[in-house]
């Protein structure tokens, strides 16, 4: 902890059913809540809140340069910020380099062709493709 | 002569079995530690959700869910885990004997149970003892993986807020210890309630200050299917880590005991080889005896 108030750093967890994906200090994580994106720095006040599906930005790691960015693709999950941790817990982590592209988009293409009858299916429907949408999105580098 | 050399032969092909049993032995160690190393690496999440469960409990939300809301039971659901392949010793046939016992119970209540199944062994045990198996799961071997189990545990929690089924009881082998594996039966839903922070004030002290977006009870709708995902994933992990441990300690037996049985026939074969020399000196012998007459 001593060390990571020098260098204001927050540590950031990435858990996923399978395992800890990424354990690591960082200058500030940017988070894809469910209603918009939330930068946490060193200092914020604690909240756990919900994901929705999108990127997760971490920046300034410690041992790397300050502006060097790591990207994670996230599909939804929650956000647990307490003492300068940020734990992501997530049903799915990508690093965003890993995503194949091509095969995103051609995912979300067939999301939007098929065809949808009754709400559910159009409620379905809408969340797949927006879990798509900001696959394609995140893959995309923007 | 053909007694000896008859001998020698089953002294052979023990040896091989011996070979084999041994092998396995080693590839159930191998992947017995692989297995327990997902084990231990999944165990993480379900620490941090069960904590945001925790607070959520301890700020006092009003934790009423689908999910948690025990409904008499009319229909249920029984999830059976065993393995594709045998040789390993009780495993597949405890999990067989405590999920016939459990079906018979729901039998006797007539209550009426889908039943699936996953892993070979327990579906043609189970279709051998007559019982009706709608669903049948054959991908899991020693490494299973979440995305494999999340539409299975959809289509439960489906299930479950549709009405469908009113339970649903998870058979399978626990992984308590290298030492202790045993079959038992869960019930995943409904979920346990989550506890509020017993703990005491140090526990409800670290609560409060957390903020919630949206809302805890929001928070509480999506966590709640989590944490039974998780809990279903961690029984299909469980049932991989002791199906490789019962197979290292069958496969261990067995190798011991073909090396007792090629000691026994080595000292057979070497009886009969000696009995058979002996006799043949005693026609030679006898053969000198006569000559000299």
């Amino acid at each position: 902890m001593a060390d990571a108030k020098q260098s204001g750093t927050v540590r950031c967890v990435v858990v996923t059913p399978e395992s800890t994906s990424l354990d690591t200090q960082a200058r500030s994580v940017t988070l894809p809540l469910y209603d918009g994106l939330r930068g946490v720095g060193r200092g914020h006040s604690p909240f756990i809140g919900r994901l929705g599906a999108g990127e997760v930005r971490i920046v300034g790691e410690q041992g790397g340069p300050a502006d060097a960015v790591r990207r994670l693709f996230v599909e939804g999950g929650f956000v647990e910020v307490s003492h300068d941790a940020v734990t992501v817990i997530t049903q799915r982590a990508i690093a965003a380099e890993r995503i194949d592209a091509a095969a995103a988009r051609a995912d979300l293409a067939r999301i939007i062709g098929t065809r949808a009858a009754g709400d559910e299916a159009i409620e379905a429907k809408e969340q797949a493709a927006q879990v798509a949408r900001a696959l394609v999105r995140t893959a995309g580098g923007r | 002569m053909a007694k000896a050399r008859a001998l020698d032969r089953r002294r052979k092909s023990v040896k091989n079995i011996r070979k084999i049993t041994r092998t396995m032995e080693l590839i159930a160690t191998a992947r017995f530690k692989k297995a327990m190393d997902r084990s231990v690496a999944a165990r993480d999440y379900t620490k941090h959700l069960a904590k945001i469960l925790e607070n959520i409990a301890s700020v006092g939300a009003n934790v009423a869910h689908p999910l948690l809301e025990i409904r008499p039971t009319k229909r249920t659901a029984v999830l059976v885990l065993t393995g594709n392949r045998g040789l390993c010793g009780g495993y597949n046939s405890n999990v067989v004997r405590q999920s016939v016992a459990l079906l018979g119970q729901w039998k006797s209540e007539q209550v009426p149970a889908h039943v699936s199944v996953s892993g070979k062994r327990g579906i043609s045990a189970l279709k051998f003892r007559g019982v009706d198996v709608a669903e049948r799961y054959m991908q899991f071997e020693d490494k299973p993986e979440f995305a494999a189990v999340f539409p299975i545990g959809r289509a439960y929690l489906d299930a479950y807020s549709a009405g469908e089924i009113d339970r649903l009881d998870v058979v399978y082998t626990r992984f308590a210890s290298i030492a202790k594996q045993e079959a038992v039966t869960e019930t995943l839903l409904p979920l346990a309630p989550p506890q509020a922070a017993s703990a005491g004030a140090k526990a409800k002290l670290a609560s409060d200050e957390y903020d919630f977006y949206p809302s805890a009870g929001s928070i509480l709708e999506e966590i709640l299917p989590a944490s039974f995902l998780s809990r279903l994933f961690k029984c299909f992990l469980d049932a991989a880590v002791s199906e490789q441990v019962a197979r290292m300690v069958a496969m261990k037996a067995a190798t011991e005991n073909a090396g007792g049985l090629i000691k026994s026939l080595s000292r057979q074969y070497n009886r009969a080889r000696q009995s058979q020399i002996t006799g043949e000196i005693m026609e030679i012998l006898g053969g000198v005896e006569a000559l000299k007459k």
